[in-house]
């Protein structure tokens, strides 16, 4: 994007308990907010393909909602228990998918168990139908009560941005004239893409949500929204990955229950300040499975990440970008977020990101702010010791790299660096820590035993520096 | 402000199968029954107007039991003609659940009944087979997370000091149907003990997440977890782990001892119905702080002075407050009331 001399509206972004202003300062002119947006809880009937399971949960990642119930037509259930699934799942949106004629009559049946199981919900759940009209009708005829709109196809990409735009025009709510945190990094991620002429991958954690946005230089852009985080959304993360998965990130011995006391008074204290090594490294565990775990059900929504992962630039933003270490924002990104090729990992910190991809999404022209480009990380995987020069301002490094290999080459000025079996030569401007050769292997081992566990994140956390010598 | 006199909502909402309701515009008392109905087993789908031969909705009119009405085997459900006559009859015995669009009913059989009792002493302001809401005046006490069934009954200290521990020792049988106040930490084990000597609810200012994980299920979150009547209730006032409770807090809940109470696991607060001319219950509570490793909090001082932006230990800067322990970032600092979840 470019600079412009439109008049720019200053910024509110919503976080978990405070707003910041970009720029800072009094309101001058128009204010747009960007927020969080609303949890949203959705419910689906679904047809026999098995397709619609998958395409409904990319959707709902697209679209940051939470699917909070899935019931089929083949799924075995009775009336009963359906109708119980989908009051105890008190959803706000109900969609019904059946694509095939065939699915009719079963998804009446789901129908009738959604007014019997919801039809004293205050308010009523709105139902998006994916399916011909006569099926559309049979449903209007049991749900008279609900609100029926039409959706199409959400296997196709009409359906599922047709979805995407109805689940956030459902978590603005009334809340007037907002864009959502999301939205706006999609379009910043865009934005980026379309400047920089490659692919941008873009990682934002904050404490109650997690995204990984894909954007490509043509402009498509592909994100996924999850209801995990540091904050609030902290025990949803435990939850989902359990306290073992969390607590393996940790780089010194805590006790489970000691831990998951910090995690749960996390979630109901917004805002909450790491203030001692542990709790930052905490905060650091549960962003790397939050963005494990957005990474994980992306994938197993069908989409397809080999272009994000070899996307040569990685911006990491939120609570991710606000460490006080650029090394911690580093190795949570790589922990999680295996490259298959060098990768310039850079951090937006602040607000200011968020702020111009809201203007954009908008519609305003307005400049990207300047983001701090930390290291350029070459993952490999050698069969044999192999080298990798790293050229700079003070000369050129030559370091032998085996399997297992972690490392950071500290750089001043231009970096190139020359890896074996490539002719790609990635090269920066200027480094914030420098060049880090990963050759730890995808997907990384952890031993399970802290005797053995301990020890090698304590390696990884030495090689990049990355926390206060005393808690090493 | 920690205790408020107010008038307060509380919403309780009913499973399937509601039989017999409050109405709304009539008052009820706390442990009152708000509702009552039946659990089902599986349900039948019997013919229904295509069977009597007349149009979905005209079935209504020639239905000779409702919909929720209780059948018996080869009940007549509809029927229609009289010389030659066609009617629907109930396979099983159970309750006529549901009409169907296409004029099909469902009839459930009854595997168990449920009740629903009210926490509040006031008017039933909604009632319908999803919730029922009721409206009233007591005096409150605002948690941040409640877990197990809604509770009622009398308020009994356990503890002697607002940071004390909740021993399960203090617990017995003679404190059955009490609403029990611990101090700074009541165990899973004063909890399972309660439960098992009938205690109707405990109220403490945390909670071990560990604990709490045991007894209600990886389920239980730090946003509470509702359960089915068979499980304890316990009401964390201001976080997990560790928190003295402030003298504030505290000094009434020694003053209402005896006093009937409920806890509304839904917004995590104990009611207390005792006169506003009760005390003067209505101060504000000293702030909180969240201690730096996160693993627990403590009441502060009343009078809070900025020590400026500070370097942390996790070297993170911020503004902090000064106290006898080192200074604590802002943002770490809650008053009682303030809201804990993000705001939209």
């Amino acid at each position: 994007m470019t600079a412009s001399t439109e008049l720019v509206a200053s910024v509110e972004i919503a976080h978990e308990a405070r707003i910041e202003r970009v720029p800072s300062g009094a309101a001058d002119g128009p204010v747009l907010r960007v927020i969080p947006g609303d949890a949203v809880r959705v419910a689906v009937l679904l047809g026999r393909d098995p397709q619609l399971a998958r395409a409904m949960a990319f959707g709902a990642l697209a679209g940051g909602a939470s699917l909070v119930g899935l019931v089929g037509t083949h799924d075995g259930r009775s009336f009963l228990e359906r109708a119980e699934l989908l009051r105890d799942a008190h959803p706000d949106l109900v969609v019904a998918l059946a694509p095939d004629r065939r699915d009719a009559d079963g998804i009446v049946e789901l129908a009738e168990a959604l007014r019997f199981g919801c039809a004293d919900q205050h308010p009523l759940p709105h139902i998006l139908v994916a399916a011909d009209e006569r099926i559309r009708d049979r449903l209007a005829a049991s749900c008279r009560a609900n609100t029926i709109e039409a959706l199409p196809d959400v296997r196709l990409p009409a359906g599922r941005e047709a979805l995407v735009a109805r689940l956030r025009a459902v978590r603005r709510r009334a809340q007037g004239d907002v864009v959502l945190r999301d939205e706006a990094l999609e379009a910043a991620a865009r934005a980026m893409a379309v400047d920089a002429k490659a692919d941008v991958v873009v990682l934002d954690v904050t404490g109650g949500a997690t995204s990984v946005i894909h954007a490509r230089p043509d402009g498509v852009v592909l994100g996924f929204h999850e209801r995990l985080g540091v904050g609030a959304a902290a025990d949803r993360v435990v939850a989902r990955a359990g306290l073992d998965r969390v607590r393996r990130w940790m780089p010194r011995a805590v006790e489970a229950p000691a831990l998951l006391e910090r995690v749960f008074n996390r979630a109901r204290w917004p805002d909450a300040i790491p203030a001692s090594v542990l709790a930052l490294s905490l905060e650091m565990a549960l962003a790397r499975e939050a963005i494990a775990h957005a990474l994980s059900d992306a994938e197993r929504a069908g989409a397809s990440l080999e272009a994000a992962w070899a996307a040569p630039l990685v911006v990491l933003t939120g609570r991710l970008a606000q460490l006080p270490r650029a090394a911690q924002s580093l190795l949570v990104a790589i922990d999680v977020f295996g490259a298959t090729g060098p990768t310039l990992i850079s951090r937006a910190p602040g607000d200011a990101l968020v702020a111009a991809g809201a203007l954009a999404a908008r519609g305003r022209v307005a400049t990207l702010p300047t983001i701090d480009p930390i290291a350029i990380v070459a993952e490999m995987w050698p069969r044999r010791s192999a080298a990798v020069r790293v050229k700079d301002e003070n000369g050129v490094v030559e370091e032998r790299v085996a399997r297992g290999s972690f490392l950071l080459v500290r750089t001043k000025g231009v970096v190139e660096i020359e890896m074996p079996r490539t002719t790609v030569r990635p090269r920066a401007d200027h480094l914030e820590l420098g060049v880090v050769i990963d050759a730890r292997g995808r997907p990384l081992a952890l031993p399970p035993r802290d005797a053995e566990r301990i020890p090698t994140l304590a390696r990884w956390y030495a090689a990049l520096d990355v926390l206060p010598a005393e808690t090493r | 402000m920690s205790w408020r006199y107010s008038r307060w909502s509380a919403d309780h909402p009913l499973p399937i199968g509601a039989s017999e309701r409050a109405l709304e515009g009539q008052e009820v008392r706390a442990g009152d029954v708000l509702a009552a109905g039946t659990t089902y087993g599986t349900p039948v789908r019997v013919a229904g107007a295509r069977r009597v031969g007349i149009a979905p909705d005209d079935l209504a009119r020639v239905m000779r039991v409702p919909v929720g009405g209780g059948v018996e085997r080869r009940t007549v459900i509809a029927r229609t003609g009289r010389r030659f006559a066609r009617a629907v009859s109930s396979p099983i015995a159970g309750r006529l659940i549901h009409q169907r669009a296409d004029g099909d009913l469902y009839v459930a059989p009854v595997v168990g009944r449920w009740v629903v009792r009210s926490t509040l002493d006031g008017e039933v302001s909604r009632s319908d087979d999803g919730c029922v809401t009721v409206m009233g005046s007591a005096w409150a006490l605002q948690g941040i997370a409640a877990y197990g069934p809604d509770a009622i009954g009398e308020i009994a200290l356990a503890v002697d000091t607002p940071t004390a521990e909740l021993h399960p020792s203090r617990i017995d049988v003679r404190m059955q149907g009490r609403i029990l106040i611990g101090g700074a930490r009541a165990t899973a084990e004063s909890i399972t003990r309660s439960h098992a000597c009938g205690v109707a609810a405990i109220v403490a200012g945390a909670a071990p997440a560990g604990g709490l994980r045991v007894v209600y299920g990886d389920e239980a979150t730090a946003s509470g977890a509702t359960t089915g009547p068979e499980a304890p209730t316990v009401l964390c006032l201001i976080g997990f782990g560790t928190a003295p409770l402030p003298r504030a807090v505290f000094a009434p809940l020694a003053a209402l001892v005896g006093a009937r109470a409920a806890v509304h696991t839904a917004s995590a607060r104990l009611f207390v119905f005792a006169p506003e001319s009760a005390g003067d219950f209505a101060h504000s509570a000293p702030s909180l702080a969240l201690a730096d490793d996160w693993l627990g909090a403590r009441p502060m001082d009343e009078h809070l002075a900025l020590a400026g932006v500070t370097r942390f230990a996790s070297e993170i800067e911020a503004e902090a407050v000064s106290t006898a322990d080192g200074p604590v970032p802002v943002a770490n600092v809650l008053a009682f009331d303030a809201p804990r979840t993000p705001q939209t």
